[in-house]
């Protein structure tokens, strides 16, 4: 089952913007799951028609980040970044790409997409979000 | 700009089609008086070139390349390229390039040429990138890493080189910013060449994204380092913005050693074509070459002075009146925080997080920027935005 992620901002009303969103879209949600941060939240879904759900977040702005990325909780500092990077490479997987998605100080969201997702996501568990 | 108040009467259309037409005219006239916040210039007059509109005239193939359409501006879009090859300081017959639709076309073929160069290269880039660049990484298949920016929207330079070092054995394919879109903020090639150095790292390829200030910093005293002489590879500038046109368009410029490889590479589809798109528009290469010789380095260094006494000016009228401003160094955009968002909306400001710019390009004038903070202070009085208090 593939799942999305969403990043936003902490305020009230964000999920039943999300749920009308994908219920006018006539895409159902199979599950879906809320993590609050100091500014933001985090949001998790599955639902039964991915690339449509994806479409409807970039329509209503929303950054949405497909399963093939692995979210991250970092301090919001230099070189954190590369520390991470670092576990993948002493470990031989490569990276594809790492993009910072939002800033919530002093940490910040970090999505990083590698060749070998599911090995990556056992290097980062200390981090991990959702 | 010469504005046509035309009634398309003329148009062989039906009273409702030519009255959209009108509609839609008369809109983008009243629109036009308030754009402050994008950098396009209004102030153009192609008018006398409208007869080669009357053609289906293709620039399709490399520009220096002879072609059998022969319905082409090349000659003239060489000549463009010549011009910016000097103002840019590429060493002599050492530099190629074609006119592009805009400064993405010329990021996209930067990142291509140094992902050619170096197919395993990690491409490193800012946090203030504009955000057609991660879509051409991802289309170009391009491995890459964000860096973080500073407030000030300027790389940040340790975390660059923390993460530079864990990638030693990796080309870097470094993507500068020469202003970035929302602050006009420089990344610091100097800093960037030196961080390489110190950590030995000596297959590079530096793309330098100038879209904006490529027409800027050639035609001041003190320019940060920017061009081919600080050791860049290649560079994207738009056309469309300083310089102005109707037509969105752009120069892209690159050392010729690293367009001869992606030649090579072509020749088993039988042409030496190095462009990205096969039929190229060839009407924007002259107007780029009418504005050149119209205006002639004097008058482009004349009007950036202009823009920047605006740029000056704007910030020193919005302090007056309480409101936090400020712009880089050679900078014509000025930045100040998000406030009032109906009046931001009014004059097409662009706003990001926390933070709005108005650029002043060459039409945009002091009574313009007057009119815009009578409207700022009085949105603000009228409390349409609570962000806008704390700054008054």
């Amino acid at each position: 089952m593939k799942h999305i992620t969403i990043v936003t901002e902490r305020r009230l009303g964000v999920v039943s913007e999300i749920t009308e969103s994908l219920a006018a879209a006539e895409i159902n949600i199979e599950t879906i799951q809320t993590e609050l941060h100091d500014n933001s939240s985090v949001i998790n879904l599955t639902v039964d028609r991915y690339d449509n759900a994806l479409q409807v977040f970039q329509n209503i702005g929303m950054h949405a980040i497909s399963e093939d990325a692995i979210l991250l909780r970092l301090k919001d500092e230099p070189g954190a970044l590369a520390k991470i990077a670092r576990r993948f490479t002493d470990a031989g997987i490569g990276i594809r790409s790492i993009g910072l998605i939002k800033r919530d100080q002093p940490f910040a969201f970090v999505a990083i997409s590698t060749e070998r997702t599911a090995e990556a996501l056992s290097l980062v568990e200390d981090v991990l979000v959702g | 700009m010469a504005v046509q108040q035309g009634s398309f009467e003329d148009c062989c259309l039906s009273e409702s089609h030519n009255k959209r037409l009108k509609t839609l005219l008369d809109s983008i006239h009243i629109e036009a008086d308030r754009f402050l916040g994008y950098p396009v210039s209004q102030q153009f007059d192609y008018s006398c070139l409208f007869p080669f509109l009357t053609y289906p005239m293709n620039n399709v193939g490399d520009p220096y390349t002879q072609s059998n359409y022969h319905l082409n501006s090349h000659s003239f879009e060489r000549e463009v390229l010549a011009f910016f090859s000097k103002l840019l300081n590429a060493p002599d017959d050492g530099v190629w390039g074609y006119v592009t639709n805009g400064g993405t076309e010329g990021n996209m073929y930067g990142i291509y040429l140094g992902r050619e160069i170096f197919p395993n290269g990690m491409v490193y880039y800012s946090e203030d990138t504009h955000y057609s660049v991660p879509k051409i990484l991802r289309i170009l298949s391009a491995r890459n890493i964000m860096i973080k920016s500073q407030p000030n929207g300027e790389m940040d330079y340790q975390d660059f080189a923390e993460t530079i070092s864990i990638f030693r054995d990796v080309p870097a394919i470094i993507f500068a910013n020469i202003g970035t879109t929302m602050t006009g903020a420089m990344d610091n090639l100097t800093k960037i060449k030196e961080i390489l150095k110190q950590r030995a790292i000596t297959n590079y390829y530096i793309h330098a994204d100038a879209a904006l200030a490529g027409m800027i910093l050639p035609f001041v005293d003190h320019p940060q380092p920017f061009d081919f002489s600080s050791g860049i590879d290649s560079i994207s500038i738009s056309g469309h913005k300083m310089i102005g046109s109707p037509i969105p368009c752009g120069v892209a410029l690159a050392r010729k050693n690293h367009v001869a490889r992606i030649a090579r590479a072509v020749e088993y589809v039988g042409t030496l074509d190095t462009t990205i798109s096969g039929s190229r528009n060839a009407i924007s290469p002259l107007f780029l070459w009418y504005a050149i010789h119209q205006k002639g380095k004097l008058g482009f260094r004349s009007m950036i002075q202009n823009c920047i006494s605006v740029a000056n000016y704007t910030v020193d009228r919005l302090n007056q009146v309480g409101i936090k401003a400020w712009r880089h160094k050679n900078s014509v955009t000025v930045i100040f925080p998000k406030m009032s968002e109906k009046v931001l909306k009014k004059w097409q400001i662009a706003v990001h997080r926390d933070i709005a710019h108005i650029i002043t390009m060459p039409n945009t004038s002091k009574t313009q920027i007057n009119a815009f903070i009578d409207d700022l202070i009085q949105g603000i009085e009228e409390n349409d935005d609570v962000t806008g208090k704390q700054y008054v």
